[in-house]
Order: C-alpha cells, then structure tokens, then sequence
C-alpha cells in the first residue's frame, strides 16, 4: 500500500491550495481528483461565469453606445463564441493547476476516493481500487447545486449552474428561482445578453445574506433593467410537458402562471459528503456538511475537511484559507488561528456589482454592538458619473464606542475590486480615525468610500 | 555610542545546555548580516545547531573562535554598524570579557584581541575590523626541532579530531598522532593542538579572547504602542521601539519614527558578503558532508559503543490479546488510532515504573533516576533519524500517546520539533518492526541507560503444554549500560513488560 504524509481528496481551491501547502512545509502528498484539477471553481463557477459575465459587460456597453454617440447598424451576437471563451479560460487555468502539482512534487491520483479506514483511503478509477495509506488525511471535496422537492435540474428544462454556463441558444423567456449570488449572476447575465428573465425568491428580498439596503438597491437596479424580481413567491410546480415551460408562482398576490422557455435552479448548494464512507466510520456532519473545529479537524482521527464540504460560507477563497490553516496546524507552525469567518469577504456579479465584508448593519445590532453608520450614494461621485454608471451606494457600520470596522457593504461598478481596501482595514482593526486620514485619489470610485466613512460621523464633503 | 553595538552570545538550548563548542563561523568579519541569517554553528552534547542572528548590522569582531569551548551566554562576536569606531567595538568587547569569568581553563598567553589573520583575502568590509591584528608570538629557539618532531609519524588520517583541529594541524604541519586527545568523545580539540604547538614553541595561528554574558540594552519592546508597519521595521532594522521618537496617531510609534531612528544610527545601508568557489571535480562519487544531524548521530553513537558498556537481554511476547484489545479500542473511539507501538509506549512506560533502576540517564559519574517515563521514540527522517520525547508516559493514556506520537512524528520528519520535544528522555524504544525486521539489537541514546529495540510482530508456532500452536509474537530486546544496570536487572524489566504485553489489562492499575 502506497504511503504519504498527508493526502488531499478534491482538487478544487481548497484542495489544489492544501497540497501545495504541505509541500512546501515538507509533506509528501498526494491530491485525489475524480474529473478535473481546479474544481468547480475554476471549471465550472467563479471563473468561466466571470468570463460570461464580461460578454454581458461588452452587450451593456454596446446597448448604451448611443449616449456617447455611437450608431451602427447589424449588430450580432453568436453566444457559442462567448462559451468557447468562457471554457477556453477554464481549460487554460486547470492546466495551470496541473503544472503548480508537478512543480511541488505532488501525486497527482485519479480516481473517486473514499475513507476506508482510519487514516486509509481507497481510490477508485474505472472499477479498479487502489489503497493509500496516511496519517493526516484532508477533505476538500466541495459542494454541488440543490435540489428542491418538486423540482429538480434535469440539464434540460432546468438547468443548473453548469448547464446555465454552457447555452447553445440564448432563452428567450428565463425564470431564475433562486437569487442568492449565483442566481442574480445568472439573471443578470442573461438580461444583458437578451433574455427576458424573471427572478423568484422565497424570502422577502434579493441577496438575501447582504445588507438590507444594499438588497433594495440591487431589486431597483434589476426592476429598471426590465427584469422581473418577485420576492415572497415560491415555485408551486413546474410543468414542462408542453412546448413552454409553465412555473406555478404563489406569491404574496396570490397565484399566478409564467410561460418560459428556460428554468434555472439556484436555490443552494449541499455538501460532497457521500460515498465518502463517512457513515461507518462515524464521522459527524450536521445539515448536510462535515462537522469541524477551527483547524479542520473532524472528530476521526487524522481526518480533516476544508472549503465548502466544511460548511458555510460557500466561498474558495474561504476555502483556500482554510487549507493552509488545517495544513499549517497540523505541521505545528507556530501562531495559526482559525478563521474569523467575518473577516471573510463576499463578492456578487451582477451589474451593478455587490460587495461586502463584516456584520450588516442588523447583523452588528443583534450582535449588541452600538452602531454608527455611514451612506455615500454614488451618484455624488465624479468618476460613477463620468462612466454612467452612478447608481450605487457605498454603507459603512461602525462600533460608535471602539471605532471598529464592523462591516462594510458596496453596491456599484467594480465594487469587487474595493472591498479588499475595507478588509485589510478590518484585519488591521483600524478606526474610522486611520480611514479618514488616508488619502483616496481622485477621481475614482472608491473615493466613496472615504465618502461613506467621513458620513459615518457626519462629515461627508459631497452631500 | 554602544546602543548600536549588538552582543552575540552563546545561545541556552535545553535545560542543561551549559557550554558549547564553536565548530565554524558562516559569515566573515566585515559582511552584513540581517536578523535571522545564519551565523555560528555551536556544537552541544547533544546537536550541532546554527545561532542565528536575532539584530541586524555588520560582523565587526569575532570573540568565539572555532574550537573554542565557551559557557552560554559567553559573548562571541560583535554586530555593529558601519560608523561605529574601533575603539567603542574594542570598548564594548572589554567590558564584556572584564566581567566575565573564562569559561575554559585557558591560559592567559593563548588569549589576544580578536581578528582572524587566517581568514581568507582581506576584503575592504575588514577595514572595519574591530581591533589591530595580534602580535605574532615569538618562535623559541628551540622550536623548529619540536615542531618536527610534532610532524613526525605514520598517518593520522584515523585520528579522533575535530574538524577544527584536523585542519589546524594540516596548516600547522603535525602529525595527529602525536597529540594526546582530551577533546569531546575521546576527539583531538583544538585546544590539544594549540597546547602542543605552544609547548614545543610554535606560533600561534588565530587566538582568541573569550568573555561572557551580558544584558540587553534596551529593554523588551513588545509593549511599545506602534502601528504595524513600524513594528515590522524596527525588527528588520533592528531598532528597538524604545529607541523611536513618537509622532504618530494616538501616541504610536510610525514608520516615520523608526526610519528617523535608523538614518540616525546609520542602520541603511548593507554590504553584500563574497564567498569563495570551490572548483568541482568530476568523480564517480558524489561527495557530500555531513550534515550537522548525521554529525550529532555519528559522535553520539560512537560514543555510546565506545564508552557504555552494552549488554543484550532478550524475550519474546505474544501479542494475540494486546491485538484484541487494540481492535476493542479503535472500534470504539473515532479519535484513536492507537498501534502496536503505542502499546509499546505505555507498556515501557508501566514496567519502568516497576522497575526504576532503567529508567535512568548516566553522564559517567552520576545516576539520575528520573520520577517519570520521558520515552524517547526514534523516528527515521530524510536526513537521518531523531528521537522525539512522549513526556510522562506513565500518567497518560494510550489515546493521548498514539496522538502524541502522531504528532511527533509529524513534525519530526517537517523538522519542526522544538529542542525540548527531543532533547533529554529517560528511555528509548526503536521499532523496526514495520520492515519486517524480526529481531535487532540497538546502540543506547546517552545519557540513557538503555534502548529498547522492537521487531516484527508476526505469526509464528509456538509450543503451549506440549502442543503446537500459532501465536503473533514479537521479539523485544533491550541494550543496557552495564555501569549502571546489571544483567538480573534488565532481565526483570524485561519480564515485567512482557506481563503488561501479554496481559495489557494490567496496565490498567
């Protein structure tokens, strides 16, 4: 039997991220994949969906070309070239990962794995099992779409995420239940590019782990762009026996019947944890995910579990994280601390973008802090006006007594790319004190958020 | 000026570290260091390890020269910077060297001021050198006749020597052989050597001045209110906060603060270190020196063979109800994974409480019988093996052993053990069974009094009331130090850990 210092099973952000992690710390490791290096992070989510979401950028700029005096005439659009560059850019990026285990001496072992024992694995590929032997083994195993109890993805009528992600022909008529981030992604994608898409969400709003107000902006934004946000309204059923596709919505109107040509399901994720052989080895999961402490380690000896198989948040750079701190822990590196999972930010999509890190502004009361909030509209900001896209707003919650960053909240363009000046803050426990004597070029966006803290204590300069 | 001026003493690693042998400097006079670079390889009875430097600054004076034998916290070179004057490094290495006591019992004529004439071509850093070069001793008269006569005999090449000496020697022209040994492990010291070219009138190569310990000029700065980015500066710069003015928000230490207390104290600049090339010749070997590991394992363990008397007692012990009981526990707890080894542990650990008088370490003069089972469990690793320590066996259970162990040899084979998780021990356990070894006798880890050496437990007939039968036995053999322990002890041991083996019910109590 083969034997290694520590084996990672999954080859998704977590996973890849673990074994390099060993490695470098002097592992000999091993990193079980069952399809593909990268995950479904790099094949099938965050990063072929970004690739589709800059189609939709190019199809809005193109829509809005007018206001800047452009005009021109047989404008198409063949949306199998934007798949091609959608999969081309996942393809690119697994090979990469493929290189990085060469390049850290990792065993690179095809298969589905399962826990055999403890500290055994048994790896299958093509009906024939391998065992491999190690004393520290890590669970990166990810999480997939869920299902509801009347409606399944069939990858026909209802497609899920990957489906969604690789269209032959655009839907005329789309119905997204689910508007969490990835369904307001896809919503959002399939607007720009065309589509007449309803968005149903069986809670009171949209995104539902941001903000409040930053869901109440998001839901404008989207009703001014023609898409239909129903909010309170569940699926009753669906029948696609027919040409169209009828959704049976029950909402707080009462009943009613939509024709579309297309259903895309995003109602949440579950955890990878079957076929593990969790079950007989009495490994403890809770709601569907492996139980944990800070570090990863389950309650069986030698096995750990990272990223989204571990629980919530649903995120790889979570998931990343949490590889070098399980692999870091268990190599005795001195000061690892588990994860301040309100440390970990979130990023949205859509258009207009959403961002965010921290407590929302109830998250931070219900926690007992007394708050203090700053707002900055961003259509007092030059630059949102200059590339007319001033819609959004810019909200920050403060501890009044500590100055503490408790959480900040952006909707608007490339707000994705800001949040990471709101995080390091936080993880420097900075005050409102160092963000208003830091200086912000101008003219940017993200002057708002200087904006919105000097708010925070009445002292905005533009509004 | 001595604020900017930075000690390096000789460093406390383990408890009962009290001196240490210089074995080769890794930077020269003159070469900038930065925190954390290596500096000294310092030798201990027990490991070869490297002081690194825990300030920055340039390498003005070397005080500990290889061979030389120092006591910790003995001062052994100088980190100063650039600006700082000959007079103030040789001010701050008298003041050190007054208040100490000489750590070996050298004799004053040996001791000078520092700088190495050997050291290699003298680059411009040297101009800095902390103090004149030493007069050369007077050659006697009668030199050149015992100093051939010191050159004289057949080929020392299987001398004990310490590298140090060997390559004194070669310089000097002497023979090993005629140089009486009272070096670490038997091994000709540099000491010896200098004795002996100073008795028959030889010049001196190289002499040192050995001084002591010494306080920290500022005090722990930990505390100082300073913004992260200063911090880290400071630390690089080796700037003491305390050194720092204070201008930013909130009564914190800025990055400004530190880059003023710097550009004060000249700490900027740097000055890369030349290292000479050797010429690589093609050979049908590859030629490869001793790491500072294989090192410790090769003088340790010659000298254990060479000074404790070994002594080899050996049983057998059948493991069918250890092996039940084994299944019984790892069934029943998700958190262990206990194996026959870990039994082992505690098995050892049980009979050692029984039979104390193994459970000892010997330095030649005096036994110390220790109250608790520290067990030494060796772990192969790349570069060679090391013996983490599972402390206090006896009061902990089989669970806490099996995941100490675990972790031990985790860390272990990454190098990540602390000193005092392998440093020390009462007793050791090396378990070959895993290779199929059947039975093997083991070298004793000194000071331990005894090793015990584990085989393959395996299926073989044995004979119970006159039938044949099968039973997994596994052969035990336990290496004893005969100064201290005597065959009908050892004996017992081992029958008293055969009854915990074969009943491991009993360890229960």
């Amino acid at each position: 039997m083969q034997q290694f210092d520590l084996i990672v099973v999954g080859g998704g952000p977590g996973g890849y991220v673990a074994a390099i992690r060993a490695a470098q710390l002097g592992f000999k490791t091993a990193l079980v994949e069952k399809q593909h290096l990268g995950g479904v992070c790099l094949n099938w989510g965050c990063i072929p969906t970004k690739a589709l979401l800059r189609g939709a950028d190019v199809a809005h700029t193109l829509k809005e070309a007018a206001h800047f005096g452009f005009a021109f005439d047989n404008l198409s659009f063949d949306i199998n070239k934007l798949v091609a560059h959608s999969r081309n850019v996942a393809n690119k990026l697994s090979q990469g990962i493929a290189y990085l285990m060469k390049k850290n001496g990792i065993a690179v072992i095809d298969g589905s794995a399962r826990v055999a024992a403890k500290g055994e694995l048994e790896v299958t590929l093509n009906g024939k099992a391998s065992r491999y032997k190690a004393d520290h083994i890590i669970l990166a195993t990810g999480a997939r779409a869920r299902n509801l109890p009347n409606i399944a993805i069939d990858g026909k009528r209802v497609w899920g995420a990957r489906e969604a992600m690789t269209p032959t022909a655009l839907p005329e008529r789309l119905l997204v239940i689910g508007a969490g981030a990835i369904g307001v992604e896809f919503a959002s994608l399939y607007s720009d590019l065309g589509s007449s898409v309803t968005l149903v969400e069986a809670v009171e709003r949209i995104t539902p782990a941001e903000d409040a107000e930053i869901s109440a902006l998001a839901a404008k934004a989207f009703s001014k762009r023609g898409i239909t946000v129903l909010t309170n309204t569940l699926v009753d059923a669906l029948d696609s026996s027919g040409e169209d596709t009828i959704a049976l919505l029950k909402g707080p109107d009462g009943e009613q019947r939509l024709s579309v040509d297309q259903v895309i399901l995003a109602v949440g994720i579950s955890g990878n944890i079957e076929q593990l052989g969790l079950e007989s080895l009495a490994v403890a999961t809770e709601r569907g995910f492996i139980k944990t402490d800070g570090f990863g380690k389950t309650n069986l000896v030698g096995l750990y579990a990272i990223g989204d198989v571990a629980g919530p948040p649903w995120l790889a750079h979570k998931a990343s994280h949490e590889a070098v701190i399980c692999v870091e822990k268990i190599a005795g590196v001195d000061g690892v601390k588990p994860l301040n999972k309100d440390r970990v930010p979130g990023c949205t999509y859509c258009r207009p973008q959403i961002a965010s890190v921290g407590l929302t502004e109830a998250q931070a009361k219900s926690a007992g802090h007394e708050v203090r909030i700053g707002r900055f509209n961003l259509n007092a900001n030059g630059k949102s006006l200059a590339i007319n896209e001033a819609e959004g707003l810019v909200k920050t919650v403060f501890d009044s007594q500590t100055g503490e960053l408790l959480g900040a909240h952006m909707i608007g363009p490339e707000v994705t790319e800001q949040i990471q000046g709101f995080g390091i803050a936080q993880q420097l426990e900075a005050t409102e004190h160092e963000l208003m004597h830091t200086v912000f070029a101008h003219p940017t966006v993200s002057e708002s958020m200087h904006e919105s803290v000097l708010d925070s204590l009445g002292l905005a300069i533009h509004q | 000026m001595s604020a900017q001026i930075k000690p390096i003493n000789m460093p406390k690693w383990g408890m009962e570290m009290a001196e240490g042998d210089i074995n080769s400097w890794h930077v020269e006079i003159g070469a900038q260091v930065n925190a954390g670079d290596d500096l000294v390889d310092v030798e201990t009875s027990k490991i070869v390890n490297t002081v690194t430097a825990t300030n920055s600054g340039i390498l003005r004076a070397i005080v500990g020269q290889p061979g030389d034998t120092l006591a910790v916290g003995a001062l052994l070179g100088v980190l100063a910077d650039a600006n700082t004057s000959d007079a103030d490094i040789q001010a701050f290495i008298a003041s050190h060297t007054a208040a100490a006591a000489p750590a070996e019992s050298s004799t004053p004529a040996e001791k000078s001021s520092t700088p190495a004439e050997k050291s290699s071509p003298p680059a411009a850093a040297q101009a800095t050198t902390a103090a004149p070069a030493p007069a050369k001793a007077d050659t006697k008269p009668n030199a050149p006749d015992a100093m051939s006569k010191l050159a004289a005999g057949a080929d020392d090449s299987g001398v004990a020597a310490s590298p140090v000496a060997r390559r004194l020697a070669a310089e000097y022209g002497v023979n090993l052989n005629n140089i009486s040994a009272t070096g670490r492990h038997g091994r000709v010291s540099k000491r010896d050597l200098d004795a002996a070219v100073s008795a028959a009138g030889g010049q001196l190569i190289g002499a040192h001045t050995a001084s002591s310990s010494h306080a920290p000029r500022y005090p722990d700065d930990s505390t100082v209110k300073a913004t992260p980015v200063a911090r880290r500066l400071a630390r690089d710069l080796g700037i003491n906060l305390h050194q720092c003015r204070v201008s930013g928000d909130r009564g914190r230490v800025c990055k400004a603060d530190v880059e003023a207390a710097a550009a004060l104290h000249n700490k900027l600049q740097a000055k890369p270190s030349s290292t000479a090339t050797e010429v690589a010749v093609e050979e049908a070997f590859e030629l490869q020196a001793m790491s500072g590991m294989r090192k410790t394992i090769a003088a340790r363990l010659q000298a254990s063979k060479q000074t404790a008397p070994h002594f080899r007692v050996q049983i057998d012990a059948e493991l069918d109800a250890l092996l039940a009981v084994r299944k019984q526990l790892n069934d029943a707890n998700t958190n262990a994974k206990i194996s026959v080894n870990d039994f082992i542990v505690k098995a050892c650990a049980s009979a050692l409480t029984r039979v104390p008088a193994i459970n000892v370490q010997f330095d030649g003069e005096q036994v110390k019988y220790f109250r608790d089972a520290d067990i030494s469990v060796a772990v192969a690793i790349d570069e060679g093996l090391i013996t983490p320590i599972v402390k206090q066996a006896n009061s902990k259970g089989l669970i806490a052993i099996s995941n100490e162990v675990r972790d031990l040899a985790t860390r272990a084979k990454l190098n990540r053990l602390k000193p005092n998780e392998f440093q020390g021990g009462s007793f050791c356990i090396s378990n070959l069974g895993m290779f199929g070894i059947k039975q093997f006798d083991a070298i004793i880890n000194p000071p331990q009094g005894a090793i015990l050496a584990v085989g393959a437990g395996e299926q073989r007939p044995v004979v119970k009331n006159g039938q044949l039968a099968v039973a997994t036995v596994v052969s035990l053999t336990l290496s004893s130090d005969h100064r201290i322990i005597d065959g009908a002890v050892a004996a017992q041991f081992m029958s008293v850990l055969k009854g915990y083996l074969e009943q491991p019910a009993t360890m229960l109590g």
